[in-house]
């Protein structure tokens, strides 16, 4: 009798954390998004509204705005984050001196705050301050609007955030380059490959499974992440850096709508549900 | 024989002991116990303005009640930290008995019911007189009273003396509209090779504050009541778009026309200070960024104009002033004794040497006019200058919808700096949207 319930014990203390961190907050943020809940009537009673805020969000041209500029800052920020860590992990495989010194030297940029890089970027960025604009105009360049021209200042926003979430692509691709049996590419090497067909028909599929998890975990993370936004630019100049994670924050926190930020932010949790389930089908195939 | 030696020796030091404990404070007979009280307070940063405040009120208050052993429990935190705290303290029903207010925040603080009524108090009290109208009606809500105004402060035009002189522009052409956009271009001009730009202009997420005092100074309101709301009766409406509201954001417009370039980062008057600016529309708060050591002689280097550039010579200017309120949230357990706290730290003794030391403007005509203003006349620079602006001076509405009115005005704001509408046009759709949040 005990032998058949035993396993389920084991899994008791998990499920109940995953009850109350995950699952009661999850139904607690329906129940919100469903009723109007400010700050003004957070301690009154919650009148029920159905799909009032949702309706409210879908009329919303400013959140129409952060989705599109959500789409741009993950694309760019997943492309951008991908590439380059897939890059620095495959050429820190090869045989680099103190190879060992320069992965620890590529994790600095994860090891800090994403406020401190933000703050970081943003004196950097800074159209009279900026190193950045202080180096173009030694060189006899023109300044640049970095992050107050709407056209640009989504690219700004993903290049810092490229410089503080490659170092985790490289981190996890490494492990999984280290995991590849050596032998596999002595035998390639004598049946005459070169690195780069290597890299192609040998590194490349073998690393598919950390590659789709690799991209579900930063395209979800870029998909909820504000700080760098909020801090360098608050969302401007015109929404053009706001995203919807930065969106629902500002619903909720800076103008108290708290159903419309719960709203907003099953919307996202939607968002990674469809790209989540995605990659895996691309994982399977 | 021995043990009896011992029970005598032990307790003569037993004895002993007792006397030198209670005469050291150690033991305190029942009869002379004090009542222990902990008054608890969330305030926003920075840090030494509350040392002072709340050490000094805390003396007082023990000096008031020697029954009580009265100790403050006040945490000190980041601007925005604090209003979410206050309210996740508020939600969650947590007994707190004094908190800051930002003069914006008072509206949703009151309407969502975390703060207490403090009129019937503030009326026996008998202190209003001494307040400026303007901070004494900045405390109420709906007719109430929820917060007594502590300290203010404004926002005027500074100038570097020797770049104006360089460029050869006369400050008092700086105070018309006309003088002030042509003296934009002649200071660009003079001083570009250097990397200096001639004026500041806000584009970060405050720039509607620099647009309300040309709002106010033509006549023009941010909202304003009107019957016939669906569910409210008469409630505030968008008036912001009005002429006046058009025509302050014209000169806005004429401002980057003449080649004054909206900037996104703020660093509050760091930028100026470094000189990256020969003109600068900032807070009083911009002396703080130098060193208290210059404060003696920092005259002779930064002018000041104690007014926001004005459409004609003679017409009224107008600023906006801010500044932190004191309440008593509806959680507080020892409401009294909180009043009494509050008012104690409102006192002019014990708050115009913080007043001295940090810079702030005062909410009373005491401090500010009377006695106690040669004080702060004698250390804060252009102290005389800045309390004469305090009658012009105007506070934003403190109504619960107030910070998104803020964002579509912002957002009109940005249309009209990046050329994508018209002012009439990017504040008629403001207001449509502030309308809708106002429940019209």
């Amino acid at each position: 009798m005990f032998a058949s319930v035993e396993p389920y014990l084991f899994l008791t203390p998990a499920f109940a954390i995953l009850l109350v961190f995950l699952i009661f907050p999850l139904f607690w943020n329906i129940y919100i998004s469903l009723h109007d809940v400010s700050l003004v009537t957070i301690i009154k009673g919650w009148r029920y509204v159905g799909w009032e805020n949702f309706l409210d969000l879908i009329e919303d041209s400013n959140f129409h705005t952060s989705l599109k500029v959500t789409l741009l800052f993950v694309a760019g920020s997943v492309a951008l984050q991908f590439g380059a860590g897939l890059l620095i992990s495959t050429l820190l495989n090869q045989k680099v001196r103190a190879s060992g010194v320069l992965r620890a030297v590529f994790i600095i940029p994860w090891t800090i705050s994403a406020v401190i890089a933000a703050f970081s970027f943003k004196f950097i960025l800074d159209y009279n301050f900026g190193i950045l604009n202080y180096l173009f105009d030694k060189i006899g360049l023109q300044p640049v609007n970095w992050l107050s021209d709407p056209n640009m200042v989504i690219w700004s926003i993903v290049i810092a955030n490229m410089w503080y979430g490659t170092p985790f692509t490289m981190l996890f691709l490494t492990a999984g380059i280290f995991s590849i049996n050596p032998t596999i590419y002595e035998a390639a090497i004598i049946d005459g490959a070169t690195k780069i067909k290597s890299f192609f028909y040998i590194t490349l599929p073998l690393l598919k499974p950390f590659i789709v998890i690799n991209l579900i975990l930063i395209t979800m993370w870029s998909v909820n992440f504000f700080d760098l936004q909020l801090v360098m630019t608050g969302g401007g100049p015109l929404f053009a850096s706001t995203t919807a994670s930065l969106y629902m924050y500002r619903q909720a926190f800076e103008f108290g709508l708290l159903s419309k930020g719960a709203a907003a932010g099953l919307i996202l949790v939607a968002i990674n549900l469809v790209v989540t389930f995605n990659y895996i089908k691309l994982l399977r195939r | 024989m021995n043990v009896k030696k011992t029970i005598t020796l032990s307790s003569i030091i037993l004895i002993v002991s007792l006397i030198l404990s209670i005469g050291h404070g150690f033991i305190i007979p029942i009869s002379a116990q004090k009542k222990q009280v902990t008054l608890s307070a969330i305030v926003a940063e920075p840090k030494e303005r509350w040392d002072i405040l709340f050490n000094g009120a805390q003396q007082k208050l023990r000096e008031k009640h020697p029954d009580m052993d009265i100790k403050v429990d006040y945490r000190v935190l980041p601007y925005d930290a604090t209003r979410t705290q206050i309210l996740t303290a508020m939600a969650g029903r947590t007994p707190i008995d004094l908190i800051s207010v930002d003069q914006i925040w008072l509206g949703e603080f009151a309407q969502g019911g975390f703060l207490s009524d403090l009129t019937d108090r503030a009326k026996s009290w008998g202190k209003q007189k001494d307040w400026y109208q303007t901070n004494w009606d900045g405390g109420k809500y709906n007719g109430k009273l929820y917060g007594i105004w502590a300290w203010t402060d404004i926002r005027a035009i500074w100038y570097w003396k020797d770049l104006l002189s360089k460029a050869g522009v006369n400050p008092d052409s700086l105070k018309t509209w006309n003088g002030y956009i042509a003296d934009a271009k002649q200071l660009n001009n003079a001083l570009k090779s250097q990397g200096i730009q001639g004026m500041h202009l806000v584009g970060a997420s405050h720039s509607p504050d620099m647009w309300y005092p040309y709002l106010w100074m033509l006549g023009g309101e941010i909202v304003k009541q009107k019957s016939g709301h669906p569910s409210k009766g008469t409630y505030w409406f968008p008036a912001y778009n009005s002429i006046a509201g058009i025509k302050a954001l014209e000169f806005l417009k004429q401002q980057v026309d003449a080649g004054i370039k909206p900037q996104i980062n703020h660093f509050w008057g760091q930028e100026f200070a470094d000189k990256k600016f020969a003109v600068m529309l900032e807070g009083s708060w911009l002396l703080g960024v130098f060193p208290h050591e210059q404060w003696n002689n920092i005259n002779q280097k930064i002018g000041m104009l104690p007014m926001f550039p004005v459409p004609n010579i003679g017409n009224k200017s107008a600023t906006m002033i801010g500044g932190w309120l004191l309440g008593i949230p509806e959680t507080s357990q020892n409401k009294d004794l909180a009043w009494e706290l509050l008012t104690t730290m409102v006192d002019p003794q014990v708050l115009t040497p913080m007043l001295q030391k940090e810079g702030y403007l005062p909410t009373q005509k005491p401090i500010g006019e009377g006695p106690y203003a040669a004080t702060l006349n004698a250390s804060i620079p252009y102290y005389k200058e800045m309390i004469s602006m305090i009658p012009i001076g105007h506070s934003r509405p403190n109504i619960p919808e107030y910070p998104q009115i803020a964002d579509n005005i912002k957002e009109a704001i940005d249309k009209v700096y990046y050329g994508i509408k018209d002012p009439k046009q990017a504040l008629n759709e403001a207001a449509a949207k502030s309308a809708k949040v106002l429940g019209w």
